[in-house]
């Protein structure tokens, strides 16, 4: 039987891969990069909440604004110092470089904070609707919201602004782009910041739902990677409904057929998806 | 192949040279050595170079797998298992392993022949989180759960088991030379490097790339199944991220789609694997004090440094460390040789 939070936990998961995914996707459109380490941007967002949230008493949902700050500074640091020096090298040494920072940033996340797990208190702890048996908590509706409003922003700054014309730009030919006086490096810098922002703001929803450590990162990065994949790279309204099918599958997966059927069926999902359009389901025609 | 003048051309040329004096060095070493754990490193060396370069092949037809630990996995387990449950030998069931794994790859780059790089490995590395599910929610056929001990190859003291091991190894490598420089492996060259313009001068790309498949996961099964039998035990975790991840980063930190990157990069990440986790004392005790949060800081830091040093190697050394080597020796031969 399908229990209707089930469905919801789902979608709660589902809309922090959203963010995750959409980042991912604008890196990988407008860079053409694979960040294998973007999922170690949660995890540290996560922790950067939990800092704030205990050192300095602020309100976890104000601190979202404070760990997506803190995680832009730490992309700019991850472009210029490491992604840019391998960029235009193969695909491969590009992963290889993504391993490397994994590496790294699980264990400075250890000798900071340790590697007990942690969970960021929520103001509306216990707190929640009740619709027959089924139980909303108010932090889900809120993540839900917040991710929502995001997305919003997002949308208005790729379509409507000039910065976000010249990403568009630079994403499907960025040598022409040059021509016309983009300066693509700034926009590969902006870009990698912005993705690094989404996720320090899905790395404190993350924390608020769930307990996390420092080794969080590395799955929810491959299933990100699956999800833009089976919603078409490129294309954000694939990653909004890759991400939320793929919370759902591995949720009700999780429920129906045990728990290590979760990731399994979430990635029978995504072959069978590109067995059937192997360019994903939003992805563009042509080669 | 063997001929004598094959042989004579081999001793001329200076990469010729250069394999014999690493065969003659593989063959050599263990007898210099007494001690038991450092022969084991060296076996571990010669099964990782078969793995690694099996990846190694699909790498070089622009098919970059991220779920290798899957044939690894199938290949020790299916060889375990058949020397256990039938009886079948096992120098006998190495070979029906890396013929089982490669069957199954030839059904995996089925699916993945019209996927473009990225695809692949998202497929790749699903595929070796459904095989580890499956693997084990059959548990009563696999015990793979609680693990089980393997039967020996053939012998079960280290000495012999290393000779047997660089043997295949050397085969291995030397098969998979003679593919990447026939026309087959030229193919494999065209189609990472372009395969749209591939496509177009008349390749049959599709054909070549589950050549490059099948290949591939027959070589990585086989590693797979000598794995199995000289760890003497086997269990789920063979499944792992991190077992997919190590052929990559071998490769890539020797030199891509070379002979030779994979055997350095082996040696190398072994090495370091086994060897490194020595200065965990000393940095305990030198750096303890610094981070209050954690009891044993030794292995955190060795990590964060591991971490940098290979960022800085990729960053450095675009090409591997074989780029390096072969520029070393051009200006041996440009600058020193030829001024005399």
């Amino acid at each position: 039987m399908i229990d209707a939070t089930i469905l919801l936990w789902g979608v709660a998961i589902g809309s922090i891969y959203v963010l995750l995914a959409t980042g991912l996707n604008l890196i990988f459109g407008v860079m053409k990069l694979v960040n294998f380490a973007h999922g170690e941007l949660l995890m540290l967002g996560a922790y950067v909440s939990y800092s704030i949230t205990t050192g300095l008493g602020l309100d976890v949902y104000l601190s979202i604004f404070v760990s997506m700050g803190v995680i832009a500074l730490v992309g700019l640091g991850v472009e210029r110092l490491a992604f840019r020096r391998v960029l235009g090298a193969d695909k491969l040494n590009e992963i290889f470089v993504s391993l490397g920072l994994i590496l790294i940033f699980d264990n400075v996340a250890v000798l900071i904070w340790g590697e007990d797990s942690k969970l960021l208190t929520s103001p509306f702890k216990g707190m929640g609707l009740h619709f027959g048996d089924v139980f909303l908590r108010y932090d889900l509706l809120i993540a839900f919201a917040v991710v929502v409003a995001i997305l919003v922003g997002l949308l208005f700054l790729i379509n409507k602004t000039k910065v976000g014309m010249a990403m568009r730009a630079t994403s499907q030919k960025s040598q022409a782009s040059m021509l016309m006086g983009i300066n693509i490096e700034h926009i590969y810098i902006f870009t990698f910041m912005l993705g690094a922002v989404l996720a320090g703001a899905a790395g404190t929803l993350f924390g608020i739902i769930f307990p996390f450590n420092p080794y969080i990162g590395a799955l929810p990065t491959i299933k990100t990677f699956a999800i833009i994949i089976l919603g078409g790279l490129g294309s954000i309204k694939g990653a909004i409904v890759g991400g939320l099918l793929f919370g759902i599958a591995e949720n009700l997966a999780s429920a129906t057929l045990g728990s290590i059927w979760g990731d399994a069926v979430a990635f029978a999902l995504l072959i069978a998806v590109l067995i059937l359009r192997p360019k994903g389901l939003f992805g563009e025609k042509g080669d | 192949m063997f001929t004598k003048e094959n042989l004579l051309k081999l001793i001329k040329n200076t990469k010729g040279r250069l394999a014999l004096l690493a065969i003659a060095v593989s063959l050599v070493i263990p007898l210099l050595l007494s001690d038991n754990y450092m022969l084991h490193i060296l076996t571990l060396i010669v099964i990782f170079t078969i793995y690694a370069s099996s990846w190694n092949l699909l790498a070089s037809s622009g098919q970059g797998s991220l779920g290798h630990a899957a044939f690894l996995g199938i290949g020790g387990f299916t060889s375990s298992l058949l020397a256990i449950n039938l009886g079948i030998p096992p120098i006998v069931g190495i070979f029906l392993a890396a013929t089982l794994s490669a069957a199954i790859g030839f059904l995996i780059g089925i699916t993945c022949v019209r996927l473009k790089a990225w695809f692949l490995a998202m497929v790749t590395f699903g595929f070796s989180i459904i095989a580890s599910t499956l693997f084990s929610e059959f548990d009563e056929v696999t015990h793979a759960i609680l693990g089980f001990r393997t039967p020996p190859l053939l012998f079960s003291s280290r000495l012999p088991f290393y000779y047997f091991a660089v043997l295949i190894s050397i085969a291995c490598v030397a098969v998979l030379y003679f593919i990447m420089k026939s026309k087959m492996g030229l193919a494999f060259k065209a189609i990472h490097q372009n395969e749209a313009e591939a496509r177009m001068i008349g390749l049959n790309t599709a054909k070549y790339k589950l050549y490059a498949f099948v290949l591939s996961t027959f070589f990585a099964g086989l590693s797979g199944a000598i794995y199995a039998h000289f760890q003497r035990y086997i269990h789920i975790s063979i499944f792992s991220a991190d077992n997919s991840f190590m052929p990559l980063m071998m490769s890539v930190i020797g030199g891509l789609g070379t002979i030779e990157g994979p055997v350095i990069g082996s040696v190398i990440m072994v090495f370091i694997d086994h060897f490194l986790i020595n200065i965990d004392p000393f940095l305990n005790s030198a750096l303890s004090p610094l981070f209050p949060a954690v009891s044993n800081v030794g292995p955190n830091i060795r990590l964060v440094g591991l971490g940098i040093f290979l960022v800085i190697v990729v960053i450095l050394l675009p090409k591997g460390i074989t780029s390096l080597l072969r520029k070393l020796y051009y200006y041996v031969r440009t600058e020193i040789i030829q001024s005399e």
